[in-house]
């Protein structure tokens, strides 16, 4: 019974790393595949994030623009 | 003197023939308390105080006091224990503010522990509110559940998404929580202490530097015990910055320290939303055992990266975790009671904590060396460091660490991969633990 113990807790140790690890590399290849179909079918919209940035840019000068305006009417107030 | 008796036995024929006449009333409809009430001389009103008082209490135990589990407690525990514990709760006073070890949760506990040590008010029993918060919320595994809840809505898995190998690394760290139990089990074969394998267990998930989880199995396996592993787990994960470094450095040479990694690839919200899923279907496969906390932990997530319900994950992360947070605390500080802390079990499980922090420690270095040996981008064996959870201290620790010896290299973001994963790697350690005793 004693000499058990010890023995119990290798079993342990044996099946939680195994476990453990058996898990997180299930999940590593399940992020790799995951990873590569989204790239393929869903491809990051690389364009897509470059077009907002014009309109934001039209939008800044706009609002310079305005800002400005309000400015030199205050300044002229 | 004869007078006095006269008029004592007096008044207990008068209480005797109200006790009796108080049917007869009740049925009248007119019963007031004052008729238990008996009159009494000052002197003994005031001697009478005097016994009720907690100083009192203290110097001569109440023979019939019981623990909060209505079993017989000894004098020791009634008197100088409490003191002693009292003591001790100042000293976690005093590590929580001066300090700064994990305020938030070892103010909360400390203060439990104050409470649960008062004589006479039996705070921590039954029926006292600690008790209360106990049965409510500790006893039954939901607060630690919940706050797993509030950690997945405050977890980023970009770091571990754009390099999934790191994984690897928060597996290694659960070595930490295996070795041990293996050490545990071997300290009660060797007659130093009485540890049942579901204490060793209990205890040994220390190692997985996570204080809910910690929480989640103590009181699952070994709730006898809770007090010293909580308090041992998130003291000593408030001293990451300590423990660690040392090992990290013993561990890895001059060259290791300095390898850059290449930078992470940005990661798409599709992923981001996916993993949380991903993680629970695998763990409804393999394990089912360690479902409540990567359920818990991977509905956060799932909330927060969803980004439709920016409320619910802004309650997850503030309201609900601090008020789970108080009242964690506070239920693990009941268990602070003299009878249960000041037992020798207590200074064991404070060693097999630190050595199961180390252990894991140096597993996680260990591991980073070793997937170095093959081919493909090297990794920073300091980051290894991080696998133990004890989020996102011990990643900030590798990024310190890193600096010391190349102020260029940022490790952090790197770090937060396998610290991550130190969170999945521990709540299946966790699951195998408590699918091993089902």
């Amino acid at each position: 019974m004693e000499t058990n113990l010890i023995v119990e807790g290798f079993k342990f140790m044996a099946l939680g790393m195994g476990t453990v690890f058996l898990f997180l590399i299930t999940l590593i290849v399940l992020m790799n595949i995951m990873s590569k179909v989204l790239h393929k079918f869903f491809p990051e919209p690389s364009a897509a994030s470059l077009e907002p940035q014009t309109p934001n840019q039209k939008d800044n000068k706009k609002i310079i623009a305005a800002i400005s305006a309000a400015i030199s009417h205050h300044r002229q107030g | 003197m004869r007078f006095f008796l006269i008029k004592i036995l007096a008044l207990l024929l008068f209480s005797f023939g109200a006790l009796h006449a108080s049917p007869s009333e009740a049925a009248k409809g007119s019963t007031h308390k004052e008729e238990t009430y008996q009159t009494k001389p000052l002197g003994e009103m005031i001697t009478g105080f005097l016994a009720s008082t907690g100083l009192n209490a203290l110097i001569n135990p109440d023979p019939n006091e019981k623990n909060a589990h209505g079993e017989d407690m000894s004098d020791f525990n009634k008197s100088w224990g409490r003191v002693i514990m009292v003591l001790i709760t100042f000293l976690l006073f005093y590590l929580a503010i001066k300090k700064g070890y994990e305020p938030l949760i070892l103010l909360p506990i400390a203060f439990g522990g104050l409470l649960a040590n008062i004589p006479v008010a039996a705070i921590a029993g039954e029926h006292g509110f600690l008790g209360v918060i106990y049965n409510m919320g500790l006893a039954n595994e939901l607060f630690p559940i919940i706050i797993f809840m509030g950690v997945g809505a405050m977890t980023d898995f970009g770091p571990l998404l754009s390099n999934p190998k790191t994984a690897l690394l928060g597996g290694a760290a659960q070595f930490g929580i295996f070795g041990t139990l293996v050490g545990a089990v071997a300290l009660s074969q060797m007659g130093f202490v009485d540890f049942t394998l579901q204490q060793a267990s209990a205890i040994s998930i220390i190692g997985g530097a996570d204080g809910p989880t910690s929480i989640f199995i103590a009181t699952k396996l070994a709730p006898e015990l809770l007090g010293a592993i909580a308090v041992a787990s998130y003291s000593y994960m408030a001293m990451v910055p300590i423990i660690q470094p040392p090992i990290m450095k013993a561990l890895t040479t001059d060259a290791e320290r300095r390898i850059k990694m290449t930078t992470l690839r940005h990661v798409s919200r599709l992923e981001k939303l996916i993993f949380p899923i991903m993680v629970l279907v695998l763990a409804i496969l393999v394990l089912p055992a360690a479902t409540p906390l990567i359920g818990a932990f991977m509905f956060g997530n799932f909330l927060k990266e969803s980004g439709v319900v920016e409320r619910l994950n802004d309650t997850l992360q503030n309201a609900l975790i601090n008020i789970v947070t108080i009242f964690l605390g506070l239920g693990v500080g009941s268990k602070l009671a003299s009878d249960q802390f000041l037992v020798p079990d207590t200074m064991f499980i404070m060693v097999l904590g630190v050595i199961a922090f180390s252990a894991g420690t140096a597993a996680g270095v260990i591991m980073a060396k070793i997937m170095n040996l093959f081919p493909g981008h090297k990794i920073n064996p300091l980051i290894g460091s991080a696998g133990v959870s004890a989020v996102p201290m011990a990643a900030r620790v590798s990024n310190k660490v890193g600096m010391e010896y190349d102020r260029t290299n940022m490790l952090l973001m790197h770090a937060m991969g396998p610290n991550v994963a130190g969170v999945i790697g521990s709540a299946v350690a966790a699951g195998v633990l408590i699918s091993l005793f089902q």
